[in-house]
């Protein structure tokens, strides 16, 4: 049982489809209305049936006004560090605050050489993130002086100038199963951000890679609950209870209230690609799960 | 001749707002400079992104993106998607880098003058080929500078995105006539003369390439200071006015544009683009504010067609103002040996909204869906019936429309509007308020029952013939969730189950209202009944469709409640590809009479008709005196609607059923031969429909739907 104490979020998983061009926009203005914190999208550069993700943050970003974005999770192998991280500041000047950085190691590598990416091993990948991660905080601090200096293994930075500041502080949120990443998130990120589709085991599994993070973070004199946990989840609603996330609302919030009660999930993100659903997320399952919480903490 | 401005991308400074006044300015691009490693900018790409969002028409660009920290494979699909996203208006203006210590200190390459060549020239190929979505084949290339194994090509971008340079030496200015679509230099670096010689530098490689100089655009970055003379001689397409001082705008917007765009008249599209021409239309002369598609224009094939008919015209004309209409429509009618279509929502049937080699108006962009008071909205002709519902919904509200909510207002409302409240609530154009209409002339007129209120009568019912509806102004109702219930039902006896099905609808409340769909009678066949009940409980609902469930052995039902904008969601943002001919014909029946049942059981027979669908009318449609509207045949309680694949045979078969009619909702009918327009209107409207329009249209200019011109 660990219970982080974070606020809960709501957010949603939207597929960046290319077409209908507007459509994942028009998810994100809907989840803008509706209330909800965050959307986000997945990254794969190599895929054209997507958007570009970065384009169509900043894009759906200027099309709403509340909502924050994210990549869920950002593609660093086909991205520029020091390039991403100007722009990360930009969207988060631009949105008022309104970026947030999820980001992965890379995966699919076939495809990431495919377009002239280069190919990692899992080990590589994870540095590799490491000092893109330290790239990112250097250039984000313009009040240290002198220019941002990283000869790192896959990435060097020699001398770029510091700035500008985000609006805000960016998270970074990692998308992460596998030991190394566990590790590297509880050291450096503010975030973790699995798919509970990907975790075999289930919710169940949750209590083992929080562990893996909280040890990691303790080791670097962190607190764990400097890291958010997020998990991307898949539900149906349906007029019965039928399984988890799989019912009428109310079966819904006590399905996440548990998730935050017991392994610590603060901000729940909803995979899908129907409004009404995305309005029901908001309107029904985001306030009766804030309840439940708040009077079970 | 066109104009940007090139707006200072400080992240300190306001160049969205700067962006939004270019816009409202009247320029046509708006463009950033890109200093990636530069931390007072903005990070050029979010920003174009972010300004594409903030604004409408404008088009976009980096002046110029600095490659060598954009790979061209991630830079190609980012264009994609903005270019999809911005509808269309992204450019690409590349750069080889410069500042060469600041790029390697963000990790970037250094690349010597000739290698910044090469590297351009590979990104160009990179960029192109990912764009050429419609090659299944992989892209693949083997560089010096990039690599690109293997990779999918696309997205493909909304409209063909040209590749301009900005570049001094001469290597660069021979790859532009080799390859590129446009030069981008600064005047204050290469001066008057330069700009003569690196024109002559590039007409002379691109001849050298066999390519047209003319399709390679000559854009000039220009300060407020160069005075008007010098303007006039500069060899240039685009002026790019670099300045962040908004009375430099202003003034240039109001002294410059004008001047200039009077005298420059270059083409703007490439050779290849204008072979596509069709004859008979003066392309020289369309106003800019048309934003004209041409066949040779990349966004043609999605607009050629429409949903229901494939065309080919030979122009498209896109204005998103009345007054742009008014300009649009001058153009039209200076056009009469060509077809002219007026386009809304495209889902026309009987309307040709597209043509062969024609003009073809589109009103879609006056799509705007506003409440403005309590249960009243207006709407513009282009908005989407499932758009309206949604927008009415939070409010409780509907309005009835169709039973498709890719359906265009236009073509709809000026007709009629049968739809899922038709009995409740009447037709669409029963909950017009008043109009604004452009008329052939090219008078603007707001019509309602005090105000032209003969027009205001002609438009609900055969508003086509008599002008261009921009705004229509509607009452709405109040609507909770509604019943929706589908039920598939045998259809081995067709004529006993339509029989059924009439009497079971007449013998209802007015909350339900009905469709039933069926083929040609096979075995095993079935009807599919939908019907919507205007209450949200339960009981009532289900007390109201048994008796539809009872006019033959269920095969299969489904009941749900749902909110009306539920029923009308549809996806209406993908385009339309029709192709040949729909053949369609209708009729407006009162009663589904033995006789006539056992004639439409004939008709499925003769296997002329694909589709067969009757729908709902009567209740509070025949409250309506039939004078009130030129919408005339109000008695009939059921809209009766065949389609097939040859006008000809539909014809044929249908004209066996026409005694039983008493009239056609126009709408659905295709055929054109000229007594189909008694069937649509009674005499005494067809006398008056036709005074009306000797009046309003005297030289015929609206003629692509039940043209009221030919008197007989
Ligand atoms: C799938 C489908 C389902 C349908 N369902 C229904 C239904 O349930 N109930 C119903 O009543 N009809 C229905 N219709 C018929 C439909 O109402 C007509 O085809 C209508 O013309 C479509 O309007 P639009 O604006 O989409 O068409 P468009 O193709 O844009 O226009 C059709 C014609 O309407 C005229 N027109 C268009 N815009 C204007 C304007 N602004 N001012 C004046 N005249 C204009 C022109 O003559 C034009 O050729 C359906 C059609 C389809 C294809």
């Amino acid at each position: 049982m660990t219970d982080y104490g974070h606020d809960l979020q709501f957010g949603v998983f939207v597929t960046p489809a290319a077409q209908p061009a507007h459509h994942a926009v028009d998810l994100a203005v809907t989840a803008d209305r509706a209330g909800l914190d965050l959307v986000t999208f997945q990254d794969h550069p190599y895929q054209p049936h997507f958007h570009d993700t970065w384009t169509l943050l900043s894009y759906a970003a200027s099309r709403t006004s509340r909502v924050h974005v994210s990549g869920n999770v950002l593609n660093l192998p086909l991205r520029q560090p020091a390039v991403l991280a100007r722009a990360a500041a930009s969207l988060d000047l631009l949105s008022g605050g309104r970026f947030e950085l999820g980001i992965g190691a890379g995966g699919f590598w076939d495809a990431i050489a495919a377009m002239g990416g280069r190919r990692l091993s899992p080990g590589q990948s994870v540095r590799a993130l490491e000092e893109a991660i330290t790239i990112f905080r250097e250039i984000w601090n313009p009040a240290e002086r002198g220019g941002v200096r990283v000869e790192g293994e896959f990435y060097q930075v020699r001398g770029a100038k510091r700035g500008p500041a985000p609006a805000h502080d960016i998270p970074i949120w990692l998308g992460a199963y596998k030991p190394r990443m566990l590790r590297l998130i509880g050291r450096k990120a503010d975030g973790w951000l699995p798919s509970l589709g990907y975790l075999p085991g289930g919710p169940a599994e949750l209590a083992p890679l929080n562990a893996e993070i909280d040890e990691a973070a303790a080791g670097a004199g962190r607190s764990p609950s400097a890291i958010r946990r997020l998990l991307n989840v898949g539900g149906q609603f349906s007029a019965q209870a039928q399984g988890f996330l799989n019912g009428p609302p109310d079966q819904w919030a006590e399905d996440l209230a548990g998730l935050t009660l017991e392994h610590g999930v603060s901000t729940f993100i909803l995979a899908g690609d129907d409004a009404a659903t995305i309005e029901r997320y908001a309107a029904e399952v985001a306030p009766a799960t804030r309840e439940l919480v708040a009077a079970a903490r | 001749m066109e104009f940007g401005t090139s707006i200072t991308p400080a992240n300190g400074g306001d160049p969205v707002g700067l962006a939004r006044r270019s816009e409202e300015l009247g320029f046509d691009l708006v463009t950033f400079q890109d200093h990636p490693y530069q931390p007072r900018f903005h990070d050029t790409w979010t920003l174009l992104a972010w300004v594409a969002g903030q604004t409408e028409r404008v088009r976009l660009a980096g002046n110029v993106l600095n490659l060598p920290l954009r790979d061209p494979a991630l830079l190609a699909r980012s264009a994609a998607s903005l270019d999809l996203l911005s509808g269309g208006r992204l450019e690409l203006a590349l750069g080889a880098g410069g500042f060469w210590d600041a790029i390697e200190a963000m990790g970037g390459p250094r690349r010597e003058p000739r290698a910044a060549v090469e590297a351009t020239d590979e990104a160009i190929d990179i960029i192109r080929g990912l764009h050429h979505a419609g090659d299944p084949t992989p892209f693949r290339s083997e560089g010096t500078h990039y690599r690109v194994p293997n990779a999918q090509r696309g997205p493909l971008p909304a409209h063909h995105i040209p590749i301009w340079l900005g570049a001094l030496g001469p290597r660069m200015l021979r790859l532009i006539g080799r390859k590129a679509d446009g030069w981008l230099p600064s005047l204050g670096r290469v001066g008057v003369d330069g700009l003569r010689a690196g024109n002559k530098l590039i007409d002379e490689a691109a001849v050298a390439a066999g390519r047209d100089p003319a399709d390679i655009r000559r854009l000039v970055n220009v300060t407020p200071d160069v005075p008007l003379e010098v303007l006039q001689t500069l060899e240039a397409d685009t002026l790019i006015l670099y300045t962040d001082d908004v009375s430099e705008m202003e003034r240039f917007a109001r002294e410059v544009m004008p001047v200039l765009r009077a005298t420059n008249r270059r083409p703007t599209r490439p050779s290849w683009a204008r072979a596509k021409r069709r004859p008979g239309i003066d392309y020289d002369g369309v106003p800019r504010s048309a934003d004209a598609v041409e066949p040779g224009d990349i966004d043609f094939p999605r607009l050629k067609s429409t949903y229901l008919r494939g065309g080919n015209p030979g122009i498209i004309l896109r204005p998103r103002t009345t007054a742009e209409v008014v300009e649009a429509l001058a153009f039209a009618r200076r056009h009469r040996t060509v077809p002219l279509g007026i386009r809304s929502g495209g889902h026309g049937v009987s309307g040709r909204s597209t043509n062969d080699g024609g003009i073809v108006l589109s009103v879609a962009r006056l799509n705007h869906i506003e409440v403005v008071g309590d249960r009243r909205v207006r709407v513009g002709p282009g908005a989407r019936w499932s758009d309206i519902a949604r927008t009415l919904a939070p409010h409780g509200w509907a309005l009835t429309s169709g039973d498709y909510g890719g359906v265009g207002v236009g073509g709809l409302t000026t007709a009629g509007g049968v739809g899922w409240f038709a009995r409740k609530h009447g037709l669409t154009l029963d909950h017009l308020r008043s109009a604004e209409v452009v008329l052939a002339s090219g008078q603007v007129v707001r019509v309602d029952a005090a105000h032209d209120a003969e027009l205001f009568w002609a438009i609900r019912g055969a508003g086509a013939n008599f002008g261009i509806v921009t705004d229509f102004e509607f009452d709405v109702d109040e609507v909770g969730d509604v019943g929706f219930g589908q039920l598939a039902v045998d259809a081995s006896d067709p004529a006993g189950l339509l029989e059924r099905f009439g009497a079971a609808v007449e013998a209802a409340p007015r909350e339900l209202t009905a469709s039933l769909i069926m083929g040609p009678p096979r075995r095993g066949a079935y009807a599919s009944i939908l019907a919507v009940v205007d209450s949200d409980d339960p009981e009532t609902i289900v007390s109201l469709l048994e008796p539809l469930a009872e006019i033959a052995p269920l095969v299969d039902q489904r009941v749900v409640l749902t909110p009306y904008a539920g029923l009308m969601a549809t996806d209406g943002n993908s385009h339309h590809d029709g192709q040949g001919e729909p053949a369609g014909r209708s009729g407006l029946i009162e009663h589904l009479t033995p006789a006539f049942t056992a004639d439409a059981e004939e008709l499925l027979r003769s296997g002329a008709v694909h589709f067969f669908q009757l729908r709902s009318v009567g209740g509070a449609v025949a409250d309506v005196d039939p004078m009130a509207t030129a919408y005339a045949n109000r008695s009939a309680n059921f809209s009766v609607t065949a389609l097939g694949l040859s006008q000809r045979r539909v014809d044929a078969a249908w004209d066996r059923l026409h005694h039983h009619f008493q009239g056609t909702y126009l709408n659905f009918d295709t055929d054109r031969r000229p007594e189909r327009l008694h069937d649509a209107w009674p005499p005494e409207h067809l006398t008056r429909l036709r005074d009306l329009k000797r009046r309003y249209d005297p030289d015929g200019v609206f003629r692509d739907n039940f043209y009221l011109g030919d008197d007989r």
